[in-house]
Parts: structure tokens; C-alpha cells; sequence
């Protein structure tokens, strides 16, 4: 029990995707121009990686090793499809919001990097423990920048206005240099919190406080 | 000669190089900047009043207050007595309308300071010129409060630009050289006092403030890829004058491509850079969707500026 809550865990913050491990990017760049977008792309997320944890989790021992890439991505891909038609029968406008960008989590690197670095070689519950951990800190990291750019970009929270007719929305934040701008300047805040908190520790901090290649193993796909 | 009879004291000063100063400083070029910038200061005041005066004050003020308070965040020395954020917080004002807002001057400048110059590692680190990123800034996030034509109701000079984009060549041809020279057109308020902006340019090549090479490539590149469209068509295309002293194209030219950190250095380099500027300008102003496009040339060649700084002469020997 105490293994799977550490790696439940350690996908909230330690290891949290796009902040942390820099990992799916590209929905976090892009569909975050609203907390509401960010919200239900995160949700897709942790349902395709969980799910797609657990399966690969399962077949691990029989899937060969030369051709598991693309075993994973099939895999991946039928859990896509399957949240793809979900939505589109029961959320449809939040469907429409999120475009190419569902279709696209196919190819979001957090689904294969948690299938080749984790779930390729761990136990059925751990890995989902891991894949509900990691979506859940990605969720929680979109709705932050999502709600972060809505509230200057647009004034608004969930789509609830928050200030009086006298407030000028800062329309820079929902354009896309906004989410470049914003994500930099949230990822040197983290690095800022990590130094801290080693300072405080009385260590020397890191000069990158990012985790390593450990996590990803994006690197090492292409060897044996 | 014994040992006893050399000096005990030190007779040869050994220190690390360098060991001549030429005197120019920071603080210098600043100082020599805004002399250059005095002649259209005072074309802003002639022309908009107490208005300029007020963006003017408040954006220098705000960049100055900025800077300190970022320097102290990052425990480093303020060094704001080298004037840059004076410099800084002025050509940013002139990139605004007279009539802009109170919050925008601060909120834009704030930008200017943070964004194109702190972040970065204070002076000498962006990869950006300042003001323009600013104005990028505000013009994205504000498209109204950011154009003359919105915040200037109450005056009765036209904007040149606009007129073109709108209206055709055949409005645009109703500006004299003399007006647009003297600043009798409506734009920023320090961008558009053309005449000025040349006197302090040359003001500067001559003191060597900055390198002739930058504004000759910018004012070639507007001038050459203009006078070609001019050629093909002149009642489509407006005259390459026309493009060189509207808009920004000569606040640019003198004082926004030849800030010192985001410039290339050789000589051929430099060239390359005013021309890639000069061409963008008028290509934005073609075909983009903005009627004055030059400070996103500016940034556009701003991020050239590293790969043409790979243009170097061939060491002796070299292959």
C-alpha cells in the first residue's frame, strides 16, 4: 500500500508533468486559454493513462521487446478513440474547444513515457497508481495555467466574470506567446520554491533542480 | 651589484589587462542617447502638448522605479544612475499615442523593464530590445488604447499609415515631404516626429554612439524592397519615402536596431541586420494586418541578430 501511494504521489508534485518533467507540452502550450479547456483535457488524459498503464502493465511479459513502441501506441490509440467518441457524444462543445488536441494526446509524450519508463516493468496496481498520479498532476498543472491565463486574459474564472466593466483584459495572455511566457515564468517559480526549500534544508541547491533522464527514458528508447 | 642594493619595492607594476581605458561609458552612451532624443522630445511637446509630457514623465518614472525594485529583488547593486531605464522608459513612451491611458504607460513599461531587460540578466543580456517588446505587448493585449487613430480623437492630424491601408496610394500621396518631416502626422508620439529622430540619429553616427552600418542597411532595406514595389505598380504601392519617414521606420532605424546588446557586431553583420529590418518593415506593411509593423520587424530581427553574427572574416591561414 505504502509503494502505491508513493507513486501515486510523486506524479502531484515531485514529478508533476509539464512543470516538472517538461513532458506533454504541447496541449499544455496549447489548449490552456481557458480553466475550463485545461480541466477536461486533463481528464481525457488521466483516463487514457491510467487505462493505457494498466493494459500495458498487464501484457508487459508477452509483448516482444523489439516491436513495443508500437504496441504502446496502438494501445494508446484505442483508448484515444474511445475518449474521442465519449466526448464527442457527451461534451461536445468542450469537444469542439479542444480540436486536433484530443486526437493528439496519441502522441503526448507522458502516455509513452510512463509506458516505457514505468508500466513497461512494474506490477499491474503500481502502474496505476502511477498513470492516476501523473494525470492528476497534469490535470491539476493545465487547470493552474488555464486558469491563470483566463483570469488575465479574459477576466474571467470557469467562465465567471471576476472584476468590474474598469478591468482591460490582458488579451497577450490568451494568445499563444502568452502560454510560452506564462509556463517559463511558472517553471522559474518552481525552481525558485526548490531553492528554497534545499536552502532551508541547509543543502547545496541544484543548479537545475529538474529531475534527470530517470524519469523520461525518452533517450534510451532506441537502444537494445 | 649585490643583492642588497635592488629596490625592495615592486619597480615593474605587473596588473591583468586591460590597462587603457578609452573613458566611454555606459553612462556616457546614455547620456549621448538622450541628447539625441531631445530634439524629438521637444517636436512631441510642440506637437501634443501636456499629454506627451504626461505619458513621457510616467514611463521614464515607472522604468526607473522598476529597475530599482527588480535589482533589490535579485540582490544585485542598482546600478539605475547608468541611465538605461531612462532610455529605456523614454522610447517606449514614444512608441505610444499622447492620449494612452495611465495603466497601460505602467503596465507597458513594467514590461519593457522585466520583460526585455531583468529577465534576462539586467543590461547587456536580452536578446531583445526593450521598447519593442512593450509595445508588442500592449499592441496584443490592447489593440485600441495602443493606436493613434483610437486614442487621439480630438486632433486634426491624420495618420499616414492607416490612410494607406485603408484607403489606398491616393490618400497616402496628399502628404508633403514637409509635413512628414515635421512631425505634422499623426503616430506615436516621439516615433512620429521624423525630422527630429534624424537629427539626433546623425547625431549619433557622428559621435560614434552608434555604427553607421545599421541604420544605412535598414533605410537601404525599406527604400529597395519599396522602390521595387513602387516600380511594379505605383498606384498600388506607396513610395518608398513614404515608407521611410511614417510610422516608426525612423525611431527604429537610429534608436531601436542599434540598441548595443541585441545587434551583431562585424561590420558585413551589421548590414545584414539593418537589411533583414529594412525588408520586413515593408513587407509587414504590405501584406500584414497591421498598418505600421515595424517594431515586430525590430524583434523579428532581433532573433537573426545571433546567426548573422556568425558572418566573421576568415582568420589568416584558415580553410
Amino acid at each position: 500500500m505504502a509503494s502505491m501511494w508513493k507513486e501515486f504521489s510523486k506524479g502531484l508534485w515531485a514529478e508533476i508533468p509539464p512543470f516538472r518533467l517538461m513532458l506533454g507540452l504541447c496541449p499544455t502550450l496549447a489548449v490552456t486559454k481557458s480553466a475550463n479547456n485545461g480541466l477536461g483535457m486533463g481528464l481525457a488524459v488521466i483516463f487514457v493513462l491510467a487505462l493505457s498503464n494498466a493494459v500495458i502493465s498487464l501484457i508487459r511479459n508477452i509483448i516482444p521487446k523489439k516491436v513495443r513502441i508500437a504496441c504502446y501506441i496502438a494501445i494508446a490509440a484505442s483508448l484515444v478513440v474511445a475518449v474521442e467518441l465519449l466526448m464527442q457524444a457527451y461534451t461536445y462543445p468542450l469537444y469542439q474547444q479542444l480540436g486536433i488536441f484530443v486526437p493528439l494526446i496519441v502522441v503526448n509524450c507522458i502516455i509513452l513515457g510512463r509506458a516505457e519508463a514505468f508500466a513497461g516493468k512494474n506490477p499491474v496496481h503500481l502502474s496505476i497508481a502511477d498513470g492516476l498520479g501523473m494525470g492528476i498532476g497534469f490535470t491539476m498543472s493545465l487547470t493552474f495555467l488555464g486558469a491563470l491565463r483566463e483570469v488575465l486574459g479574459y477576466g474571467t474564472l470557469f467562465g465567471h466574470g471576476l472584476f468590474g466593466p474598469d478591468f482591460h483584459p490582458v488579451h497577450f495572455m490568451v494568445e499563444a506567446p502568452g502560454a510560452f511566457v506564462s509556463l517559463g515564468l511558472i517553471l522559474a517559480g518552481m525552481n525558485l520554491l526548490s531553492i528554497r526549500k534545499a536552502l532551508r534544508r541547509g543543502e547545496n541547491p541544484a543548479d537545475n533542480p529538474m529531475p534527470g533522464c530517470e524519469s523520461c527514458r525518452g533517450c534510451a528508447m532506441g537502444r537494445d | 651589484m649585490s643583492i642588497e642594493a635592488l629596490p625592495t619595492a615592486p619597480f615593474l607594476a605587473v596588473g591583468a589587462a586591460p590597462h587603457y581605458h578609452c573613458g566611454t561609458s555606459i553612462k556616457g552612451m546614455m547620456r549621448n542617447i538622450l541628447i539625441a532624443l531631445a530634439p524629438a522630445v521637444i517636436g512631441a511637446l510642440y506637437w501634443y502638448g501636456m499629454e506627451a509630457a504626461r505619458v513621457m514623465a510616467l514611463a521614464v518614472a515607472t522604468a526607473v522605479v522598476v529597475e530599482t525594485l527588480a535589482t533589490k529583488a535579485m540582490h544585485r547593486e542598482v546600478m539605475v544612475d547608468d541611465m538605461h531605464a531612462v532610455v529605456s522608459g523614454l522610447l517606449f513612451s514614444f512608441l505610444l499615442p499622447a492620449g494612452a491611458p495611465w495603466w497601460l504607460v505602467i503596465t507597458g513599461t513594467a514590461v519593457t523593464m522585466l520583460m526585455g531587460k531583468m529577465l534576462f540578466g539586467e543590461l547587456g543580456g536580452s536578446p531583445v530590445v526593450g521598447p519593442a517588446v512593450g509595445w508588442a505587448f500592449c499592441r496584443v493585449s490592447w489593440p485600441l488604447f495602443v493606436d493613434p487613430n483610437a486614442m487621439m480623437l480630438n486632433t486634426e492630424m491624420v495618420n499616414p499609415l492607416t490612410q494607406l491601408k485603408y484607403f489606398g496610394v491616393a490618400q497616402a500621396s496628399q502628404f508633403g515631404l514637409p509635413a512628414l518631416l515635421s512631425g505634422n502626422q499623426l503616430g506615436a508620439l516621439g516615433a512620429a516626429q521624423v525630422g527630429a529622430l534624424l537629427i539626433g540619429g546623425i547625431y549619433l553616427v557622428v559621435r560614434g554612439t552608434i555604427r553607421w552600418q545599421i541604420p544605412a542597411g535598414f533605410v537601404i532595406g525599406v527604400l529597395g524592397l519599396g522602390g521595387l514595389y513602387y516600380a511594379m505598380d505605383p498606384t498600388m504601392y506607396a513610395n518608398p519615402v513614404f515608407h521611410l519617414l511614417t510610422g516608426s521606420t525612423m525611431l527604429a532605424a537610429f534608436f531601436l536596431m542599434t540598441d548595443s546588446t541585441s545587434s551583431p557586431n562585424g561590420c558585413v553583420s551589421r548590414l545584414v541586420y539593418g537589411l533583414v529590418g529594412g525588408l520586413l518593415v515593408v513587407l509587414i506593411r504590405t501584406y500584414g494586418k497591421y498598418p505600421d509593423g515595424v517594431m515586430f520587424a525590430v524583434l523579428l530581427a532581433n532573433m537573426v541578430s545571433p546567426l548573422v553574427d556568425m558572418i566573421k572574416p576568415k582568420p589568416f591561414g584558415a580553410r
